[in-house]
């Protein structure tokens, strides 16, 4: 059968939805990603990043591991201590017509344009067919099939660094005849919730949200010089908009996840918690264009930088409340 | 966010949002990359002046150009290090100019790989002032060894 290249808004859970309806589940990216709990935030300092940063959805992984307990598909995984072992596994299942998901380094995609490719680990892409020494690549970011050159593939799989990919493959390898989705979706909403309200540590969930506001209004401290922060407020926007998140921070995938919930499950109250957090999205994308214009104008200064924190540390009340309610309903579903 | 609101004309740089659609439904719309489209000339007003400012680093001898390399990839040394499997403390060395002559090809070789540039190309830059010139670096079987085709473009 030909696999059927379709863009998503995200590379993890696109990748994932375009096995499973390869494999014959017919299954939407929303539906993928709110099982799979991926709704999330975090902030974050470390060494490994050259500036301050956060993330807005679950564990790399996460949505593939979360997807297959939740609604029973089995995935074949392989990671490879050897490059050579690691090219040969995939040639011999591309060889046998498997389309096989390959976790990368974005970096070398390059057939995406220059300005996006950045070195991350967690790069999750759909290989197709191997024609000559040219891959053909089912990636969720580019409106066509792609092809990448055997060198290329070769450093992206085989990436060092943080979530080194160790050449990690996967694919699916049996799909449940029947599947509970009242009991997978509640689960992957308790799940989403409770990480977002609950989890006692200062940087995940609302808190982390509170302390992304808080720690905002310093990063001048942090940076190189004004162009610098401007490229790091800037970047607020593409993590939240543009680096595959289907709008404000997942936030609109995941509305669109409790919609298709309440419509499969029959349940008024998934469609009015629905229309909550996409109300709150458009919140947070008044944050990503704020920042975008903040940062094209070097607007950043401490009362501009305090304004943006507030606006964050509002999305945390918003968000507190919406998640709050959100495992309540889910408790009382049980 | 309303199917209007996301409407972006940019085909150079699509993606998939999630919105609110006409008849009330929430769904996915292919669209154009907005800050793409109305701020891509300020990234590369800000890339082009930090490859400048590093550059002239390297030129007074004040950085390796692993370190101008490491800089405009957005990597740490500690990312760095554990990208070419060395310790940090290796990798802060190289980043001056005094301990990059101690390096060997081989340690060179592994920056090359995560930088994608060439090992003649972590050592030099090409600048010309003719416009229209196509330069192709051409791989051969041999790791440390490229070819380099300057060719007149199309005008």
């Amino acid at each position: 059968m030909t696999f059927q290249h379709k863009m998503a808004a995200h590379c993890e859970s696109g990748t994932v939805t375009a096995l499973l309806n390869h494999a014959g589940l017919s299954i939407s990216e929303p539906l993928v990603f709110g099982i799979s709990a991926g709704i999330f935030f975090g902030y974050f300092e470390s060494k490994k990043f050259p500036f301050p940063t956060f993330v807005v959805r679950n564990r790399p992984g996460q949505i593939r591991t979360g997807v297959a307990k939740r609604i029973g598909v089995n995935f074949k995984e392989q990671r490879f201590r050897s490059t050579e072992k690691g090219e040969h596994a995939l040639d011999s299942l591309l060889a046998a017509g498997n389309p096989v998901a390959c976790q990368t380094d974005f970096f070398y995609m390059n057939y995406l344009p220059n300005h996006v490719r950045v070195h991350i680990n967690v790069h999750f892409i759909t290989v197709v067919e191997k024609r000559g020494g040219v891959y053909v690549v089912s990636d969720c970011y580019s409106p066509t099939l792609a092809e990448l050159d055997r060198d290329s593939l070769v450093k992206a799989r085989f990436a060092g660094g943080s979530f080194s990919p160790r050449g990690f493959i996967f694919y699916p390898v049996s799909i449940p005849g029947s599947i509970d989705y009242r009991k997978a979706i509640w689960s992957g909403i308790r799940s989403a919730a409770f990480n977002m309200v609950k989890l006692p540590i200062p940087f995940i969930g609302v808190k982390g949200i509170r302390l992304f506001a808080k720690k905002v209004v310093d990063w001048p401290k942090l940076a190189r010089d004004v162009d610098h922060l401007s490229h790091e407020i800037m970047k607020i926007n593409i993590f939240l908009e543009d680096q595959g998140t289907g709008g404000a921070g997942f936030r609109f995938m995941y509305a669109t996840f409790l919609r298709e919930a309440s419509e499969l499950l029959n349940d008024p109250d998934l469609l009015e918690m629905s229309k909550r957090i996409m109300e709150i999205g458009d919140r947070w994308r008044e944050i990503s264009l704020f920042a975008a214009r903040i940062g094209k104008r070097r607007d950043l200064g401490s009362d501009r930088l305090g304004e943006l924190g507030a606006m964050i540390n509002a999305r945390a009340d918003d968000e507190e409340l919406f998640f709050r309610d959100l495992l309540k309903l889910g408790k009382s579903k049980k | 966010m309303k199917e209007k609101d996301a409407s972006v004309n940019y085909k150079e740089h699509q993606l998939i949002l999630y919105v609110e659609k006409k008849d009330g439904s929430y769904g996915p719309v292919k669209t154009g990359s907005y800050i793409t489209k109305n701020y891509i000339d300020d990234f590369w007003y800000k890339r082009k002046k930090l490859e400048q400012d590093y550059m002239g680093k390297v030129r007074k001898g004040e950085i390796s150009p692993i370190a101008y390399y490491m800089v405009l990839e957005e990597l740490t040394p500690s990312e760095l290090a554990s990208r070419v499997r060395m310790s940090t403390r290796k990798v802060k060395k190289h980043l001056t100019t005094r301990h990059f002559g101690a390096i060997t090809l081989e340690q060179l070789q592994r920056y090359c790989e995560v930088f994608n540039v060439s090992l003649v190309n972590l050592l030099q830059v090409i600048v010309t002032d003719k416009k229209n010139l196509k330069v192709i670096e051409e791989k051969t079987d041999n790791p440390f060894f490229t070819i380099l085709k300057i060719s007149a473009g199309k005008k």
